[in-house]
């Protein structure tokens, strides 16, 4: 977004430049200034953009910087900094509860978001049809547990997915006589949970915008493929999901993304700060942190992090950039 | 190509952005989660601060504190007496009051004259001796015998040389118990009658299997409870004084580990997570028989079982231990010690302590406050008109200081987590032994 909002105001000085440049020189005065019209435009340009430069260097660029910089050293937070080398990457790779928490991210990322984007494709296609009364309140209603806390979802969904036989997912399971499931402390229990909480609570964020892309999609297209006696799941498949696109990228993209950072469902829903069954790397991270003050090795897994997060984000964007082309037939 | 190019900037830049915007937001949160779960007089609001006295003062001192201590209001009567000082009080809750005193001594700057530390965070800043003020240099040896003796230990370093911070409250653990589920087993239920019964570990179990057997409550909530009981009554904990890991070479908590497991495994101890919403509604509806937990807990338990008439006060079998208090510090930052430290003298004198636990419940380190009529008068018709404060102070003078570490909290997770998996079903010889691996992992970086 900052990329954009820079080239607008630089081809926007530019074109006041060409300008003022033009202005100046009709008059032809010989006086010489310290600085020229152009380079005072130059400096004012980027003092308006200064602010955000400046403060996003101080809170932003210098704690990555210093972030890289702590990843070989040891260092508690109070004492001296002591160089170590690589030594903190190889602490982690060696702790089993580093790949423990490496797994359950990409486990609890699947779970959590790829039976969520499709549930909110069809819930958005669900919304946008006509045959929907009081849109407005169903698309509120979907939209309204992305503005609740995360922690509070977190402690909710501790209720529900309660350990106790009279949990509400358990006496829900016990009807069918299936016994209870000690849903924070089990491997998968705490998957299910966890990826349940996501679920919820992006599912709707999503579907609003799918649902925007749907509506910029022509109306004139669906008509036509009706004439031509296409199948509602023709007219899904060949247009709807074509024409969404980008929109389908943007939310795989971030949905990637956030569910490489999981975090506070794990540390809140399993009790004192997470257990190996849902641990997830930034969590790990975290523990590393602010649990027991082992900044090095912490920084040592955000930047093994910031790898992943590029590899994933990469890949993801390769294989959804080849939606919609195959099958097509008829177009360039 | 160039699309290529440029389109990985875009996605490098984006995962930094959101990586960080992740991070902000996840520490807030967590913040939040936490607030509640470790002291029970822990406020969730934002920072609250009180000003006392002139705004010309000669000596202006700030003092960072958490929790409902009521210390701003019991310093009127200093600032009264001595107009020269005035003292900026800051309260948030706990858990970003230390993330903020950390940040804050790290950087070097931004630290107050006095701030408090809680008793299990303390031994992270004992490493960092140069960003205090020794206490010992300010005259604390004149106070010292003022306060309990592990109370004052807890607060100096290994050498008793340097004294971090004086003792505010305490947390004398007791062993908190339902009259009417003793009753219903055919037990004694008089706090007397119950403390004679229950003198050992061996006492309890018997107790409980007549307890299970009549009425089908477990003996105790949770197996941490337990666990932390039976671990404060050993010499040694999980670190030796050099900070060694000693959970293979001394025999103390492989002994309460196992113990715990045991009463696990005979159904005496079910597994209400702490601090959940359903251990809370135990407390009402008698979901366990005997909550071992320290003075302040009544607290806890009074808000989650309001109209609950059967809760009594016993002694811990074969004597309790400390959970929780906190501690005032001086950084080294400070420009006047000497005023900071003039103040807390007054605040932690015993005429004082004894104001704040009458107003507050703030359980005095000081043990003068013990012999006063506040304490030898005191009764609670909560728990049946019982001298509760008699018991918590028996407790406190009973117990002494062992040396913690500062891993001692990731330590104890690994146990706690490890006490779980036997209550799920994990064989507690096997269980112990992978306990001691992920703390070898875990200590050693």
């Amino acid at each position: 977004m900052s990329n954009t909002l820079r080239k607008e105001i630089n081809t926007g000085a530019e074109e006041h430049d060409g300008e003022t440049e033009n202005n100046v020189k009709k008059p032809k005065k010989p006086k010489k200034r310290l600085f020229s019209q152009k380079q005072k435009d130059m400096a004012s340009g980027y003092l308006f953009i200064s602010p955000f430069y400046l403060l996003f260097a101080v809170f932003g660029v210098f704690p990555i910087l210093f972030s890289f910089y702590l990843a070989f050293f040891r260092w508690d937070g109070l004492g001296e900094m002591e160089f170590v080398g690589l030594n903190n990457f190889n602490i982690i790779f060696n702790d089993p509860l580093f790949w423990k928490s490496l797994y359950n991210t990409i486990i609890i990322g699947l779970m959590g978001t790829a039976p969520q984007l499709i549930a909110a494709l069809l819930l958005a296609f669900a919304l946008n049809s006509v045959l929907i009364k009081y849109k407005s309140v169903f698309r509120l209603a979907v939209f309204l547990p992305y503005v609740t806390s995360i922690v509070a979802v977190a402690i909710i969904f501790s209720v529900i997915f309660s350990n106790q036989e009279s949990g509400l997912v358990n006496s829900f399971l016990g009807v069918f006589g299936i016994d209870p499931i000690t849903w924070t402390r089990s491997e998968w229990g705490a998957k299910v949970a966890i990826s349940a909480m996501i679920f919820w609570r992006w599912v709707g964020y999503n579907t609003i915008i799918y649902l925007a892309g749907m509506q910029a999609i022509p109306n004139d297209l669906y008509e036509a493929a009706k004439i031509d006696g296409a199948t509602l799941r023709q007219q899904i498949w060949h247009i709807t999901i074509p024409m969404l696109k980008p929109f389908i990228i943007f939310t795989v993209f971030t949905a990637t993304i956030g569910a490489l950072q999981i975090f506070a469902e794990p540390h809140i829903f399993q009790g004192r700060g997470g257990r190996p069954e849902g641990i997830s790397i930034v969590l790990y991270l975290y523990r590393e942190a602010f649990g027991s003050n082992f900044f090095g090795t912490a920084s040592a897994t955000a930047i093994v992090l910031f790898f992943i997060i590029i590899v994933f984000s990469a890949a993801n964007l390769l294989l959804v950039n080849r939606i919609g082309r195959s099958g097509k037939v008829g177009e360039k | 190509m160039m699309k290529k190019s440029s389109m990985l900037t875009v996605l490098t830049a984006m995962a930094f952005l959101t990586a960080a915007c992740g991070g902000n937001e996840a520490n807030n949160e967590e913040a939040q989660a936490d607030g509640g779960n470790n002291n029970a007089n822990v406020d969730n609001e934002d920072a609250d601060v009180t000003d006392l006295g002139a705004e010309d003062a000669e000596v202006e001192l700030s003092f960072w504190l958490f929790g409902a201590t009521g210390y701003p209001e019991l310093a009127e009567e200093y600032i009264e007496e001595n107009p020269e000082v005035s003292i900026t009080f800051q309260e948030i809750d706990m858990e970003d009051h230390h993330n903020n005193l950390f940040t804050a001594l790290s950087a070097g700057s931004g630290a107050p004259d006095m701030a408090a530390i809680e008793v299990s965070e303390i031994d992270g800043y004992k490493n960092a001796e140069d960003r205090f003020v020794n206490l010992y240099d300010l005259g604390a040896e004149d106070v010292e015998d003022d306060f309990l003796d592990w109370a004052w230990e807890v607060g100096s370093n290994v050498e008793g040389d340097f004294q971090f911070g004086l003792p505010t409250d305490i947390g004398p653990t007791v062993m908190f118990y339902r009259a009417d589920i003793f009753e219903e087993a055919g037990l004694p239920s008089e706090p007397e009658e119950v403390e004679e019964l229950l003198q050992t570990w061996e006492d309890f179990e018997e107790a409980g299997d007549t307890v299970l057997e009549e009425t089908g409550t477990p003996m105790t909530g949770n197996p941490e409870t337990l666990f932390n009981a039976k671990r404060d009554q050993a010499p040694e904990h999980y670190f030796n004084e050099e900070d060694e890991l000693i959970l293979d070479s001394t025999p103390y908590v492989e002994e309460a580990f196992m113990d715990t497991s045991a009463l696990i495994e005979q159904g005496h101890v079910d597994n209400y997570g702490m601090w959940t919403p359903e251990w809370g509604g135990a407390m009402d509806d008698g979901g366990y028989a005997t909550l071992l937990a320290p003075a302040w807990m009544q607290g806890v338990v009074k808000d989650n079982a309001p109209d609950q008439e059967n809760w009594r006060v016993a002694s811990m079998p074969e004597g309790g231990g400390n959970w929780g208090g906190s501690y005032i510090t001086i950084p080294d930052q400070s420009e006047h010690p000497e005023e900071a430290f003039a103040f807390m003298e007054w605040l932690l004198a015993p005429e004082q302590q004894q104001k704040a636990f009458e107003n507050m419940g703030l359980f005095p380190s000081a043990p003068e406050v013990y012999e006063m009529e506040t304490f030898t008068e005191f009764s609670d018709d909560y728990f049946g008109g019982q001298n509760t404060a008699e018991v918590f102070a028996e407790s406190a003078l009973e117990n002494e200081h062992v040396h913690k570490g500062p891993q001692y909290g990731d330590v104890n997770t690994e146990i706690l987590d490890g006490l779980d998996n036997v209550y799920d079903g994990a064989d507690p010889e096997e269980e112990w032994e992978d306990v001691l691996t992920r703390v070898e992992q875990r200590t050693s970086r």
